[in-house]
């Protein structure tokens, strides 16, 4: 038996002030009961795609269907189907949480009975029953953030969209709600739409993987396969003199068994990694908290003089911003390869560095993430974004909050 | 485009205004402090010193007038309580669920209006008790009357606080908003003196204010009597102004939420 498409999209276009393609021509199905991640930075369309199909904005062309409604002529319909917990919060925080699912479920017309026999389950299932009847504005953000999940879930929707469900968490509070959206899955069978830039995220939940960017769809397959398209292992090689990582490069350049070269900076090796932070003035504090949560960033070769030049002054306050923020390390003393057999080619990269009088600081081996994947597949990093305004004042927001003090600019 | 209305969602709007102004209490006392202020001080302070206008004891006199302010301020800062909806992101989980944009501004409309008439209702005990009114079966009569001129003024305001808070993006523009369209709207509604006997301007500007229309209708529910200027039919002049004062704003309020963006 063939599965069935609950979304189907067809060449979804979205276009703003007749230049800006935030989305360009994406076309894509969801099957039933799966969970699909978009993977993408800020601004790549992934959010912009969900507002489409959740008939919010209107497509400038192409259309889709959910749950075998078009979002053009069946918008109703559309809205009857989904459940959508939006990017920011959206609850009213001079209701109690309670009050604010009932207000939800009078709205989706649920009767009485109904309405209470459900947010009575809900509230059970993310764990709010004994702070139902506390004002929203008392809540933590992991609360509200499962609030908003129950209250997504309230009205029996066919298909959940998920913005972001873990933008600003904590580790551990992101990992309870990683178990109630699997759980919410595997129970509800509901197909589920999740929009992220934590590749452990996608990693973790979804079955299939869409990658985002610049509005297009870049691939589209299930996380294990994507890995699998990277053959071999990835070489992280730490450099003591910077200066030598151009001549070392050049080096390994014309080796057949090297298939790709990046400039990186390394997130799974804790130790490697707290080492080279601790040579660069001003991260340490941030690094404490990036490396609760293990990620890694990259920049293209071709960025690298440029990034070595301002690395000094983005070192003060961008950098470690952004690390703090996303568990990413831009590392000027890097070199990422993808090699095959890494392991029986360590031996040789290490005498090569010999031989060319290179010192090497350290040499970390691993399989590739999704991480490499995505850097692979797009040219570059999904840490290294630039994101809109907003993102921005957010970010700087949640980084005030979490230093306690003032970031500059 | 036709846009069908679902009950169920203009009173579950309604119900969460009612809620939010039950408890900003804040908001509440201060607007009901701020008329005992005007009631006082304008009512017995300078009526005492300037007596009453006409027969009418001047405290009498501003007392529709004031409850009046409280309408207005209250049901224009409702309408324009979406700019705080769509600013905390509440607005979103309005307009993803399956009804249509009228139903929830129509709830919005009404629930800034019964909120502005409770509002209305308070001042008008707070006058009664302070000596306003003559309380007879007449007065009794005039004063369940005004409740429904009341809400009918209100409904208007909201909707007029719902165009603005379309178009306007962000709340620094409330300043502005008070200063340049409250404020001269209840300076010129008559609530201090009569329109008789006023430079020409003066007057004309007055009658071009909906609120004057307002207070007007609130003075003949209140005191049975109103200006001289629109003679013995003044009531029906004033309920027909503040009707179509009413079908524009709520139109246009209507309109302008649904065109606007999220």
């Amino acid at each position: 038996m063939g599965k069935i498409n609950t979304i189907e999209v067809k060449e979804l276009t979205k276009i703003f002030d007749k230049t800006v393609k935030a989305v360009d021509g994406i076309s894509f199905n969801v099957e039933e009961g799966e969970i699909l991640g978009f993977l993408g930075p800020n601004g790549a369309g992934k959010t912009t795609t969900l507002n489409m199909l959740s008939t919010l904005l209107r497509p400038s062309s192409g259309t889709a269907t959910v749950n075998g409604h078009d979002i053009l002529t069946e918008s109703d319909d559309v809205r009857r189907s989904i459940g959508y917990v939006f990017q920011d919060t959206t609850l009213d925080i001079e209701l109690t949480g309670e009050e604010n699912l009932d207000f939800h479920g009078r709205l989706y017309g649920l009767d009485r009975n109904v309405r209470q026999q459900r947010i009575k389950e809900l509230l059970e299932l993310v764990q709010l029953t004994d702070r139902a009847d506390d004002r929203v504005k008392t809540y933590s953000g992991g609360m509200k953030r499962r609030l908003e999940i129950a209250r997504g879930l309230l009205h029996h929707p066919k298909v959940l969209f998920l913005d972001e469900p873990t933008l600003g968490l904590d580790p551990q509070t992101r990992r309870s709600i990683w178990e109630h959206i699997q759980r919410l899955n595997q129970e509800n069978g509901v197909t589920i739409i999740l929009t992220t830039h934590y590749t452990e995220e996608a990693d973790y939940l979804c079955k299939r993987i869409l990658i985002i960017d610049f509005g297009k769809v870049v691939v589209l397959d299930t996380s294990d396969n994507l890995k699998a398209r990277l053959e071999g292992d990835v070489v992280t090689l730490l450099f003591k003199n910077p200066k030598e990582i151009e001549t070392f490069r050049s080096l390994l350049k014309n080796k057949n068994w090297i298939h790709q070269i990046n400039v990186v900076a390394t997130g799974n090796n804790y130790a490697a990694m707290s080492r080279m932070i601790q040579n660069i003035p001003g991260r340490s504090r941030s690094m404490n908290m990036g490396g609760a949560m293990p990620g890694m960033s990259h920049r293209n070769i071709g960025d690298h003089k440029k990034t070595t030049k301002t690395s000094q002054r983005k070192t003060e306050q961008s950098a470690a911003d952004e690390s703090l923020q996303f568990g990413g390390k831009t590392c000027p003393k890097c070199l990422n390869l993808l090699v095959d057999k890494g392991g029986h080619r360590i031996p040789e990269i290490v005498k090569l560095a010999d031989e060319a009088g290179v010192i090497l600081e350290s040499v970390e081996l691993r399989k590739p993430t999704l991480d490499d994947v995505f850097l692979s597949v797009t040219g570059r990093n999904i840490r290294d974004e630039k994101g809109s305004i907003v993102d921005m004042v957010r970010r700087h927001r949640i980084l005030r909050q979490a230093r306690g003090h003032k970031v500059k600019g | 485009m036709v846009q069908p209305l679902s009950g169920q969602a203009i009173y579950v709007v309604l119900l969460r205004e009612l809620k939010r102004y039950w408890r900003a209490k804040a908001r509440v006392i201060s607007s009901v402090a701020q008329s005992i202020f005007f009631l006082a001080i304008f009512g017995l302070g300078l009526g005492e010193f300037m007596g009453g206008i006409g027969e009418i004891r001047y405290l009498s006199y501003i007392a529709p007038g004031v409850i009046g302010m409280g309408l207005l301020f209250g049901s224009v800062f409702s309408g324009v309580s979406i700019i705080f909806d769509r600013q905390f992101g509440f607005m979103k989980e309005m307009l993803v669920a399956p009804v249509s944009r009228t139903s929830i501004i129509v709830g919005k409309i009404l629930g800034g209006a019964t909120t502005a008439t409770i509002q209305g209702i308070i001042l008008m005990s707070i006058a009664g008790i302070m000596g306003a009114f003559t309380i007879s079966f007449t007065f009794l009569g005039g004063a369940i009357t005004a409740v429904g001129a009341m809400l009918l003024i209100a409904a208007g305001f909201v909707g007029l606080g719902v165009a603005i808070g379309s178009i306007l993006n962000d709340f620094h523009a409330f300043q502005l908003l008070s200063t340049f369209v409250m404020w001269p709207m209840f300076m010129l509604s008559g609530v201090f003196f009569p329109i008789t006997g006023q430079p020409l301007p003066l007057q004309v500007a007055m009658l071009c204010d909906p609120m004057f229309y307002g207070v007007e209708l609130l003075r003949w529910c209140l005191l049975g009597t109103g200006t001289e200027l629109l003679g013995s039919f003044g009531w029906l002049i004033s309920l027909a102004v503040v009707a179509g004062f009413d079908a524009v704003m709520v139109s246009l309020g209507t309109y302008l939420f649904s065109r606007s963006q999220i």
